[in-house]
């Protein structure tokens, strides 16, 4: 008891003392904090909020959906459809939890995990899940609420023609650029542009606030072709049954409106399915009927006719012989099938005598015909603006010699694109004035035309291509019920290691349809037919009569041959 | 002096109360806008779906065999051609 007073003076100076110390101390404490706290606001302020920004704001990219492809009706050729990427950030993805995720998507579980362990070992942050999933199973997904697990707004392109017209329309890689056919052509048109904004993300990828929006996202624009889907299939049928059938290397075919140039179908064998990616072959890819050339043989004779009958020292019953039934230029000898003796005009097409155009091209001499073939077309380039398209040669006037004159004037040592043959037979149909070919149907249609003959003369040429397909003709297989038809058969030696082999064959028909008012060109190209028939007239002219007798019913032509009976309708609602 | 205090203090509440209200209603905009982008998105999806359905039923291969198949037609041989 006697020691508190003691204690309490003794304590008195102690308690000041005490009193500082801990002042002081907390003074310093406070002052610390102080220190800190202004230190992070002003000399560390712009790296932690640049932290911050970096865990929490995000550019985000809005893809801007591709333009449609579509036939000249409005029918989907190819569609892009919105899809969603899945991908995580194997940083804040629990692995536990993966197994559940990789049971939805189909993956293997013990593969994922490996991967994304990997990946996180590495120190990346991004790594695919899967891309382009059905949105429907990417929300399934993505309502687990798993941690790093984020999903993108993608599109998927589709194919619905699939390999009916793949070689024309082409096919994108997965990011959605064009690799071949007119989507690379017009990939920028297309494409669109992308939007960006910029905007602040939770945890689970949810945006809570927009801060700026970079640019708006423009969808692509839509691309009408002139083809028509019905004809477009028909032709893949029939060419496809024909390249089977003949055990062909490949094959061509090309249709187009004998009235304006319009590209109605455009079809090549072999083909492939453009949505499925795994089967793809780059020689199977290649849109042979615009990009490869061929030796046209025999099909440029009625060029060689029109030339003569345009230079107005022929008419169609001027006399021609033929005979030996061959003919020696320089070292040559240019031999017919056999010997026709004395032919018209119109018998060298309908025989299709070499040594008769030989002769012709002889009396016009090779300034004239390659004029003639040059304003007609031939190797002159198509301008479609596909990638890989042929321009085709032919040899200039000075080039060629009284052999390669004579080679010219059947067909041989010049090259054209199947397409380029159509475009070239398109002269006669128009009364002789020729229009560029047309693919799409967003360029306008073109009113102007060069003249090629008079008109004539593209008529007389009609008349003679016509008794190709007759009996005595050539072409008689290529004859449609109904209807008069036209043509011209070509059979030309490919040219291999040592000149043209012997065995190896490009048939090719090229046609007219109907006679009376010409509608339709076709070129049907069958590229080394095995087997015992190899003729134009037995590979290509039967594939051309099928598609054609089909095209003219979808089109509704009314038959010209006078066998059908017209009937009159009886008086119904006029 | 204390008056010209006063209304500084008020403009400033009332200006820091505009502005929650203001992020709330960008943020509430935000959400509507997204909700109508995802609608967006379904609905152009639901559309392509459709679209493709619709050529694959229609496909012309379908067609032909179903014709042949089904419905026994031929292509027709005896033509005849009727005018008004």
């Amino acid at each position: 008891m006697n020691a508190q007073p003691n204690q309490q003076t003794s304590s008195g100076g102690i308690t000041l003392w005490r009193f500082t110390l801990v002042a002081v101390v907390f003074g310093c404490l406070l002052g610390a904090v102080l220190v800190r706290l202004v230190m992070l606001h002003t000399v560390e302020q712009p790296f932690l909020f640049e932290q911050g920004e970096k865990r929490t704001v995000r550019e985000e990219v809005q893809p801007a959906m591709r333009g449609m492809i579509t036939d000249r009706y409005g029918k989907p050729l190819a569609v892009s459809t919105p899809v969603v990427t899945l991908w995580l950030n194997p940083q804040q993805v629990n692995v536990q939890q993966l197994p559940a995720v990789a049971g939805d998507l189909g993956l293997s579980p013990k593969e994922l995990i490996r991967k994304v362990e990997r990946a996180a070992t590495q120190g990346r942050s991004f790594v695919y899940l899967k891309r382009q999933v059905q949105p429907e199973l990417a929300q399934q997904v993505l309502k687990r609420r798993v941690a790093g697990i984020y999903g993108d707004d993608d599109f998927r392109r589709f194919y619905p023609a699939a390999e009916v017209a793949a070689h024309t329309v082409g096919i994108v890689d997965v990011d959605g650029h064009g690799q071949e056919g007119l989507e690379l052509a017009f990939d920028e048109f297309l494409q669109g542009s992308h939007g960006s904004r910029q905007v602040v993300k939770d945890l689970y990828g949810n945006v809570i606030k927009q801060l700026k929006v970079n640019a708006v996202a423009q969808p692509g624009g839509d691309l009408a072709l002139t083809l028509d889907l019905r004809l477009q299939y028909l032709a893949y049928r029939e060419l496809k049954a024909a390249v089977s059938q003949h055990n062909a290397k490949s094959g061509s075919a090309v249709l187009v409106d004998a009235r304006n140039g319009d590209v109605l179908a455009l079809v090549n064998q072999p083909s492939y399915n453009p949505n499925n990616r795994a089967s793809l072959r780059a020689e199977n890819m290649r849109n042979r009927a615009v990009a490869d050339l061929i030796e046209p043989g025999s099909t440029i004779k009625p060029f060689t006719v029109a030339a003569a009958l345009n230079s107005g020292r022929y008419f169609p019953h001027s006399e021609i012989n033929t005979a030996p039934g061959f003919v020696r230029v320089k070292n040559k000898t240019i031999r017919d099938h056999r010997n026709y003796g004395v032919l018209d005009i119109t018998g060298v097409i309908t025989k299709s005598s070499n040594v008769g155009v030989t002769f012709l091209a002889h009396q016009l001499g090779a300034e004239r015909l390659w004029d003639f073939f040059s304003k007609a077309g031939i190797g002159q380039a198509t301008v479609l603006g596909f990638p890989g398209e042929a321009v085709g040669s032919m040899p200039y006037p000075e080039q060629m010699d009284a052999l390669r004159l004579a080679t010219v004037s059947y067909g041989y040592g010049l090259s054209v694109s199947p397409l380029q043959l159509a475009h070239a037979y398109t002269s006669f149909t128009q009364g002789g004035c020729i229009k560029p070919v047309r693919l799409l149907m967003n360029d306008k249609p073109q009113t102007e035309c060069q003249q090629v003959m008079p008109e004539n003369i593209a008529r007389q040429v009609l008349d003679m291509l016509e008794t190709v397909t007759s009996k005595q003709g050539t072409g008689s297989r290529a004859r449609v019920a109904g209807y008069r038809v036209g043509g011209k058969t070509g059979t030309a030696h490919k040219v291999g290691q040592q000149g043209y082999e012997d065995s190896e064959y490009t048939a090719v028909f090229s046609g007219i349809a109907p006679i009376s008012s010409p509608d339709l060109v076709l070129v049907v190209v069958i590229d080394e037919p095995q087997g015992k028939e190899y003729y134009g007239g037995e590979v290509a002219a039967p594939v051309f009569s099928r598609i054609m007798q089909q095209a003219l019913r979808l089109r509704q032509v009314a038959p010209d041959d006078g066998s059908v009976p017209h009937l009159q309708m009886a008086g119904g609602p006029a | 002096m204390n008056v010209g205090a006063a209304i500084l203090w008020l403009a400033v509440l009332i200006s820091a109360s505009a502005q929650i209200g203001v992020v709330h209603w960008h943020r509430t905009l935000l959400q509507v806008w997204q909700q109508d982008d995802a609608l967006r998105l379904q609905l152009l999806q639901e559309h392509t779906r459709l679209l493709l359905e619709k050529s694959t039923l229609t496909a012309h291969g379908r067609i032909d065999q179903q014709a042949r198949k089904q419905l026994n037609m031929t292509e027709p041989d005896n033509v005849q051609v009727l005018s008004q």
